[in-house]
């Protein structure tokens, strides 16, 4: 603990030369590029400018990298507040309200707060790292597969309360996506299901092509079936009263913006889990804690301010693990990772004590990157929303364009494109039927991580279910689980009596 | 401001590959007096960014490209355990053009595991050389009462059924190296496996299961800090990185070699001339000092052969590997 102040000292000492600052800018400016992208999240972005920063010195090519993945993740929200595009599994609650809010011509409040939340998510974080990144990974160590099968499951039925119409309509889409999830090899046989004997999907659907088919094809596809309207279709249509949210806005937003950050912390330190349950978490929260739960869906800026700052702070928590044991938390960790074997350091324990500045340095530059995320986007903001006055004639063949090429760069498939194009039409019938594809897209990142452990606890167990109660951390999981479907179907019970008794009335 | 440059030429080169434009190599005039290499070459990897092969396959790559004046672009195409990748390797034009870096896995245990795979690791490939070589370490969480390879089995062998290992997946080479201890040692230690080494690793450090026979790069560093126990190496010689473990080999396990090879190949039929050459550079380009250092960073060895000595590598292995591919049941599909 005294030793935190000369750590942080030689931290903000390295990142804060020329050199690594220019790397950081051109890593968060290139990002947040990238990102707008749509269909490029941070994965694909980093695997396509790694070999970019192999000539780089050590501490710059991990700065600038670090700069590249917030300044996607931040891009990618930004798609999903404008656009109704997530740009990876983490952004996909943002769209829910965020861009409800753009098309009620706040998409600048939005836009701002989600800048505002990340950059407070990714402070703490930061701080978090430096006061107590060893013990944290140590703490993420003791969940073995009993345990992330629990928390999966909490998840799983959290996820439920996304909806904002039926839930019967979402139990369904949680189904569908698990049977998605499903498709590609099983990790314990080795089998592939559901694979039709095309080996472009042997590695499962990817989540790219899922969200940019349901999310971003069938939007369009819905717009266009309004033919005349659609060159009057105009996301500020309604007058745009502040292109900066307001004092009433940031109230709102204060208390989603610290729980968020809590949430994101704890989630993001566990390895697998990360932003993508956290930011759903804590939609999930916001929507219980609201005092009218009801403007949730419709526009409600503490539905983009708590998964924006929960998917920040998990972001930046996701070098916990990856930093201090050398484990990746996700796709995007295991190439940081290989950045670093690269540059001919070998990550693990024994990289803070041997290459103390790099340490100190990528924490300091972490936060040096959040701080530059918002004032590189504060300003673009005004430009962004002026993106929204193109003709919808004009933009929608580009973004197709763009989320064609997204698509395709992640594994060089082509099939990849012809599997978005099947889930744009998936996503249109299901806008029709009025299901919402949130909760379909969260089942399927989670199914087959649930299915995953489940089996591999039960192998470890040798067939004995019992070790899901008896870990105290999984009982816990499953007790909170239980919880939660009491609290979830104790209004619905309410609410059908009342239907019961008004039914007399409306006859 | 050399630097700078440096960085915004490589930022904006990696932006024009990532829209398929393939920005012109630096070399490219001093090629224009030879015949081969007549434009820039194409490494297919058959794995994503940043992994062990795909690292390996970069510095290579770089060096390659210097030596032929024309740029070696890495091409990476995961999935499917890498048959993907390396299916369309073996598909391309034999022109020299398009190299792959195979590798244990995708010329020896990907054909021999899954029930059908669009290559044949022989027949439709020209061996050209092995580069270089990983080393599989047999590491136990340290809670487990075992400080040697002896003990562990005695220990494994009084509660037969009872411990566990973790692999990289099933089929990987983290799974049939210990599959291949099983028997020889006549051990019933069961198979949990994860997705990928990452994954495998933190299970071996949360003490989840009780053994990994894991990828030297992604152990190394735990069994150096003292939170895995390394017991044993997989190779037939001991590892320079870890000079006090013992091999399997010589703890009691005469013959007992694993080990993950990579090496550069070509389609069939692409000219002998051209194959000589890759082979003449290639040697080099592994067997110098540098590039043995930059290897020994990452967890490899530098390791070099003739085509006909590839073949016969392949042979043996797909013998050696089929077998307990076959008794520990393993299809792909």
């Amino acid at each position: 603990m005294e030793e935190l102040l000369p750590n942080l000292a030689l931290g903000f000492q390295t990142a804060v030369s020329l050199q690594n600052l220019m790397y950081c800018f051109i890593g968060v400016f290139v990002g947040t590029l990238v990102g707008v992208l749509p269909g490029i999240g941070p994965l694909a972005a980093i695997a396509m400018l790694l070999p970019a920063t192999f000539n780089l010195p050590p501490v710059g090519a991990l700065i600038m990298l670090a700069g590249i993945y917030y300044g996607t993740q931040y891009g990618g929200s930004t798609t999903a507040i404008l656009v109704n595009l997530p740009g990876e599994s983490a952004s996909v609650v943002t769209c829910i309200d965020g861009f409800q809010m753009a098309k009620n011509g706040r998409a600048g409040p939005a836009l701002a707060i989600a800048a505002i939340g990340s950059f407070f998510a990714g402070t703490v974080g930061t701080i978090l790292i430096a006061l107590a990144g060893p013990p944290l990974a140590e703490m993420a160590l003791k969940f073995g597969a009993p345990e992330y099968f629990s928390l999966m499951t909490m998840g799983l039925i959290a996820s439920a309360v996304l909806a904002s119409g039926s839930m019967m309509k979402a139990i369904a889409m949680i189904f569908l996506g698990l049977l998605f999830g499903i498709v590609g090899t099983d990790v314990n046989s080795g089998m592939s299901r559901f694979t039709f004997g095309m080996s472009g999907l042997a590695d499962g659907l990817s989540f790219v092509v899922v969200a940019m088919g349901l999310f971003g094809f069938g939007e369009i596809l819905q717009n266009l079936e309004k033919g005349q309207e659609v060159s009057s279709r105009d996301l500020l249509k309604t007058k745009i009263d502040h292109l900066y949210p307001t004092w009433n806005d940031l109230k709102l937003s204060a208390g989603p913006i610290m729980r968020g950050t809590a949430i994101g912390a704890f989630f993001g330190t566990l390895p697998g889990a990360g932003p993508t349950i956290s930011a759903f978490s804590a939609y999930a929260m916001e929507k219980k804690v609201a005092k009218d739960p009801s403007i949730f869906g419709k526009g409600a800026i503490q539905g983009v301010a708590g998964p924006e700052s929960a998917n920040n702070a998990a972001a930046q928590c996701a070098f916990i693990p990856t930093l201090t044991l050398g484990i990746p938390g996700s796709g995007t960790m295991a190439l940081m990772l290989g950045a670093l074997t690269i540059q001919g350091i070998a990550p693990g324990p024994q990289v803070m004590t041997q290459r103390p500045e790099l340490f100190w340095g990528l924490i300091a530059s972490m936060w040096i990157g959040n701080a530059m995320l918002v004032i590189l986007n504060l300003p673009l903001i005004g430009l962004w929303v002026k993106l929204l006055t193109v003709p919808y004639r004009i933009l929608f063949p580009s973004i197709m364009v763009f989320m064609a090429i997204g698509v395709y760069s992640v594994n060089n498939l082509d099939l990849d494109i012809y599997m978005t194009v099947f889930f744009g039409f998936m996503g249109y019938i299901f806008a029709k039927l009025k299901c919402e594809p949130a909760p379909l897209i969260l089942a399927f990142v989670l199914g087959p991580l649930m299915e995953e452990n489940l089996r591999r606890a039960l192998l470890i167990s040798r067939g004995d279910p019992t070790v899901f109660f008896t870990r105290p951390i999984s009982a816990v999981f499953l007790g909170l689980t239980i919880l939660l479907l009491v609290v979830m179907i104790l209004p619905a019970i309410r609410k059908k009596r009342e239907v019961v008794y008004q039914e007399p009335d409306a006859v | 401001m050399m630097m700078q440059n440096k960085v915004a030429v490589a930022v904006m080169g990696a932006l024009l590959l990532a829209a398929g434009l393939m920005p012109a190599s630096a070399g490219a005039q001093t090629a224009a007096n030879q015949t081969y290499p007549t434009k820039p070459i194409r490494l297919i990897v058959a794995f994503p960014p940043g992994g062990s092969t795909d690292i390996i396959a970069r510095l290579v790559a770089q060096k390659l490209g210097e030596k032929l004046g024309q740029q070696v672009i890495v091409d990476n195409r995961g999935g499917a355990g890498g048959t993907l990748g390396t299916e369309i390797a073996a598909k391309a034009a034999p022109d020299g053009h398009t190299l792959t870096m195979g590798t244990t896995s995708t010329h020896v245990i990907a054909p021999a595991a899954y029930a059908k795979v669009n290559y044949d690791p022989v027949k439709d490939f020209e061996p050209i050389t092995l580069v270089a070589s990983t080393p599989y370490l047999l590491v136990l969480h340290p809670g487990v009462k075992a400080n040697n390879l002896k003990e562990f089995v005695a220990l494994a062998k009084s509660q037969p059924g009872k411990l566990n290992y973790a692999s990289a997946g099933t089929g990987s080479t983290t799974q049939l190296a210990m599959e291949m201890l099983n028997r020889a040692a006549g051990m019933d230690i069961v198979h949990i496996p994860y997705n990928g080494n990452g994954p495998a690793g933190a299970a071996a450090l949360g003490g989840q299961v009780q053994a990994l026979f894991g990828s030297m790069p992604a152990v190394l560093p735990h069994a150096q800090a003292g939170r895995l126990r390394a017991i044993a190496v997989g190779t037939s010689k001991r590892s320079p990185a870890m000079p006090n473990v013992p091999t399997v080999a010589e703890s009691g396990y005469p013959g007992f070699e694993v080990s993950l090879w990579l090496g550069f190949f070509a389609p069939k039929g692409t000219p002998k001339p051209v194959l000589t050459r890759l082979q003449t550079e290639l040697t080099a380009i592994a067997n110098s000092p540098d590039m043995g250092a930059q290897f020994e960073k990452n967890g490899a060895s530098s390791l070099t052969n003739t085509p006909a000595q590839m073949t016969a590598l392949m042979k043996t292995e797909l013998d050696k590997y089929g077998k307990v591919i076959k008794a520990a049941g393993i299809v792909l599909k």
